[in-house]
């Protein structure tokens, strides 16, 4: 990885306007929490920490958005600006132009989703046992960060219009087609991080469940990592600037 | 050639213009096709048709689904009926508005083009107007289709199609009622979003945030409690207003236990709101027009 | 420098060599089919737009692969291979600066990129090159044009390379700036670099070249020396439009004239044919003398570039 691109990514990303959306969105989840801290409860601490907070809310909406504003422009900012033409002049192996990239693009996706969901779910399950829920899901959206901005950062070497490619993704494929066609969950990053989650917690099941075997979940985050970070290192060798006088 | 003695300068190609006018009126109607037909991707390379058109038959599938089922003999097996129809092609409404608003609203602001068109005669209202209007043609488009699809299929299954018109003619008026208080609602808000910011990307997600996060956090504060003013937590999400709304214009009541039933609120008051949130959204986007420089 | 065959008495191998190149977009052709070779000092890449400059130079610098032939660099191929970038500066007119950074911060980062052992003192000699010193520490979001163009320039050379790509350095550059870039460029010249640089306007070239790649069409109209070049191009068949108090005596007067192939009189006016450029204008106000003619107008027509090209690329 390239540290100068990778600090310079991180510049290029944490402009004001993207930062205060994110912040923006990252507060509403805890006021959720804090809503249901005042209301009723009637439904355990736990299994609403876990099912409802952190899994309805961070990990299926705002762990993929966060992903999608920084993984999309990691790359996407540089292309459509116009600036990728300095960077690729350089003698920096492509693979390290995308690692940086990555990086930092997880870097600033983990420093939003990281606060978001542990500041929430701490609310939320104050006095009950936590049980490793909140541990469980951080990593799962640490994991699952890097997974999402892998392929998306991919969607971006590959196209001009990878932020609508990955909203596809996200709520096409990963919410309504998962949900209906249950064999697809293997292809499934959230399902992976809701793996990961049970993995690490010792909550019992029926405080919430996964789909996939901690094992499968790795495994499966693993490949969704490798597999787009070759392929964008492929595409990027390819890069070639369109034609004009 | 020049006449040296004389140096007159011959009018050789400038000709004002003295025909015919059609002034603002015209002007407001082909913008407002040129945007729809943009919508759309019309008169534009392939990338820009495959979402638009894609989601576009997304919404449709439901349909397609009920009258499969229903033509295959399970008469009475209604899996989607016209009033929760929307709550399966909502993420789907949300996208195609995150998509095509950006691209009608933002690139306008990034690439300059304004200045052309406040030089005509357009007015910068007429330009909210038909942007506005565009959008939720589009938007209607993709509401009112499918459901007049469910209708008229449903009424080409049945042995006697006059009767079954007959028996639910009163269902026209509801599908035209409640699309376009959709379309309405849905361009609204995602073009008030929209004016914000020149960058499509932030638009795209802003607006799909505003519209599935506001959903999730709306039914998670429902759950706090059903008493009191947790009851209203569920008009802060668009999805769920156009539900509600849902079973008022068509007469029928949700499903109990179902997140609408516990709360329990009328759903003219949710008619009511999306109205008040779609006539106020035009207003910022109005008022975003007016002050954006040209 | 000429195309094709290097003769026995050549030197190493040029710094640039493009065998037969060609690249075409579906049906369309926009590089056809050139070769070339180019070694130290300044090389201008001349043609009119559409001509298949900026797509030459992409392919030079590795940004579009060939369709068909070969792009060397100091003898290294440039589509896939970043380690070419090392002897390669690019200033490309379509590049982007990073708004953010400083004009110092954006030289230093490429200083970086590059690998050199010492960034801030290289970039602080290649801002001094592009005689930005002044505003260096300013974010390159506000920068003129003109300045933007020069902090690009620093950033091209801060790692010394030994060939320079510039692809139209001076279009949009008022004429200060285009001084000052010039002065860049000869002053790297005279290091014995190899500069290529594409522009569509004849002065400029004329003015910083010592030889030329003329590309009409997709394809090597002309190549070497400039002059010669420009001879070739100003000794083919001119018409000029000649008016005066006496058409027709002057007409005859012409006509003897060794420079003068045909004479047409017009109703107001009169064509002249010759071969000769240079020897016509002379021979036009002295015979016209000589006839006791006044002239009013003597107007070369056909002079557009393109027209000049045409007729190269017809020869």
């Amino acid at each position: 990885m390239n540290r100068d691109i990778f600090w310079l990514t991180i510049r290029e990303l944490a402009g004001r306007r993207r930062l205060a959306l994110v912040v923006l969105l990252g507060v509403l989840p805890s006021l959720v929490s804090v809503a249901y801290r005042l209301g009723d409860q009637n439904t355990a601490a736990a299994r609403w920490t876990a099912d409802t907070l952190l899994y309805n809310v961070i990990i299926t909406i705002f762990l993929p958005l966060v992903a999608l504003i920084f993984g999309t422009s990691a790359l996407g900012s540089e292309v459509e600006d116009g600036t990728a033409i300095f960077l690729l002049s350089k003698p920096v192996t492509r693979g390290s132009v995308i690692s940086a990239k990555l990086m930092a693009a997880w870097a600033l996706t983990a420093v939003f989703v990281v606060p978001a969901a542990s500041v929430s779910g701490a609310i939320a399950i104050w006095g009950t046992p936590e049980q490793g829920i909140i541990t469980g899901f951080v990593v799962a959206c640490v994991l699952g960060a890097l997974a999402y901005d892998s392929l998306f950062v991919m969607l971006s070497a590959f196209t001009t219009r990878a932020l609508f490619v990955g909203l596809a993704y996200v709520f096409i494929w990963e919410g309504i087609i998962n949900s209906i066609f249950s064999g697809t969950r293997f292809f499934s990053i959230r399902q992976c991080c809701l793996g990961v989650a049970a993995l690490i917690s010792s909550a019992p099941e029926e405080t919430f469940s996964a789909n996939l075997s901690g094992l499968e979940s790795i495994v499966i985050l693993a490949v969704a990592v490798v597999v787009p970070v070759w392929a964008a290192v492929r595409l990027l060798r390819m890069y070639q600037v369109g034609e004009s006088g | 050639m020049l006449n040296r003695a004389a140096g007159n300068i011959y009018d050789l190609g400038y000709r004002r213009y003295e025909g015919q006018r059609l002034g603002r009126r015209h002007a407001v109607w082909v913008l407002w096709l040129h945007r729809l037909r943009g919508c759309f991707g019309l008169g534009r390379p392939a990338s820009s048709k495959i979402f638009p058109i894609g989601l576009a038959v997304i919404t449709l599938i439901p349909a397609v689904v009920q009258l499969g089922v229903g033509a295959l003999g399970a008469r009475n097996a209604e899996v989607i009926r016209p009033e929760n129809y929307y709550r399966f092609v909502e993420v789907v409404l949300a996208l195609f508005c995150a998509v095509v608003t950006p691209e009608m609203v933002s690139r306008d602001m990034r690439s300059g083009t304004l200045a052309l068109y406040f030089s005509r005669a357009l007015e910068r209202t007429d330009y909210a107007i038909a942007n506005f209007a565009a959008l939720a043609t589009s938007m209607f488009a993709l509401t009112f289709g499918p459901q007049a699809t469910l209708f008229i299929g449903n009424g080409l299954v049945e042995s006697d199609p006059a009767s079954y018109l007959k028996d639910h003619w009163q269902q026209v008026p509801e599908i035209i009622g409640s699309a376009l208080l959709l379309s309405c609602l849905v361009a609204g808000i995602g073009q008030a979003i929209a004016s914000y910011t020149p960058r499509r990307a932030y638009s795209t997600v802003g607006i799909l945030a505003v519209f599935i996060l506001s959903s999730a956090i709306g039914a998670t504060l429902l759950s706090v409690s059903e008493q009191g003013i947790w009851r209203y937590s569920l008009m802060i999400s668009p999805f769920h207003v156009v539900a509600g709304f849902s079973f008022w214009f068509f007469g029928a009541s949700p499903e109990p236990l179902s997140q609408l039933a516990r709360a329990d609120v009328p759903g003219a008051v949710y008619a009511a709101e999306a109205a008040v949130v779609a006539a106020l959204s035009f207003l910022i986007f109005l008022r975003r027009c007016r002050g954006i420089k040209a | 420098m000429t195309d094709a065959t290097p003769s026995p008495a050549a030197p190493a191998a040029a710094d640039i060599e493009v065998i037969d190149v060609s690249r075409w977009y579906g049906n369309v052709v926009a590089v056809n089919g050139i070769s070339f070779s180019i070694g130290a000092g300044i090389t201008g890449l001349l043609g009119p737009n559409g001509a298949g400059k900026s797509t030459l130079i992409h392919m030079l610098s590795g940004f579009l692969r060939p369709s068909a032939g070969s792009v060397r660099v100091l003898g290294q191929p440039t589509w896939g291979n970043e380690h070419v970038y090392r002897q390669i500066g690019l200033v490309e007119a379509r590049e982007a600066v990073y708004p953010f950074l400083t004009g110092r911060e954006f030289v230093v980062l490429s200083a970086r990129l590059h690998g050199l052992p010492r960034p801030e003192k290289a970039a602080a000699r290649a801002i001094a090159i592009a005689d930005l010193e002044s505003v260096q520490d300013r974010p390159t979001g506000g920068y003129s044009k003109g300045m933007k163009q020069r902090i690009k320039i620093a950033a091209a050379v801060v790692h010394d390379p030994q060939v320079l790509l510039l692809d139209e350095p001076f279009s949009g550059a008022d004429p200060s700036q285009r001084l000052r870039m010039m002065d860049i460029l000869k002053g790297m010249a005279q290091q014995g670099k190899t500069i290529l640089f594409s522009s569509h306007i004849l002065e400029e070239v004329e003015r910083l070249a010592e030889n030329v790649l003329v590309i009409v069409g997709g394809r090597l109209a002309a190549s070497g020396d400039f002059h010669a070049i420009r001879k070739l191009m100003t000794d083919r068949p001119h018409v000029f439009t000649v008016r005066s108090s006496d058409d027709r005596r002057l007409a005859s007067a012409l006509m003897n004239d060794p420079s003068v192939s045909g004479v047409e009189l017009d109703s107001g006016a009169m064509r002249v044919r010759t071969s000769e450029f240079a020897a016509f204008t002379m021979a036009a106000p002295r015979v016209a003398r000589a006839q006791a003619v006044t002239l009013f107008e003597v107007l070369p027509a056909d002079e557009s570039l393109e027209s000049v090209f045409a007729y190269l690329v017809r020869r």
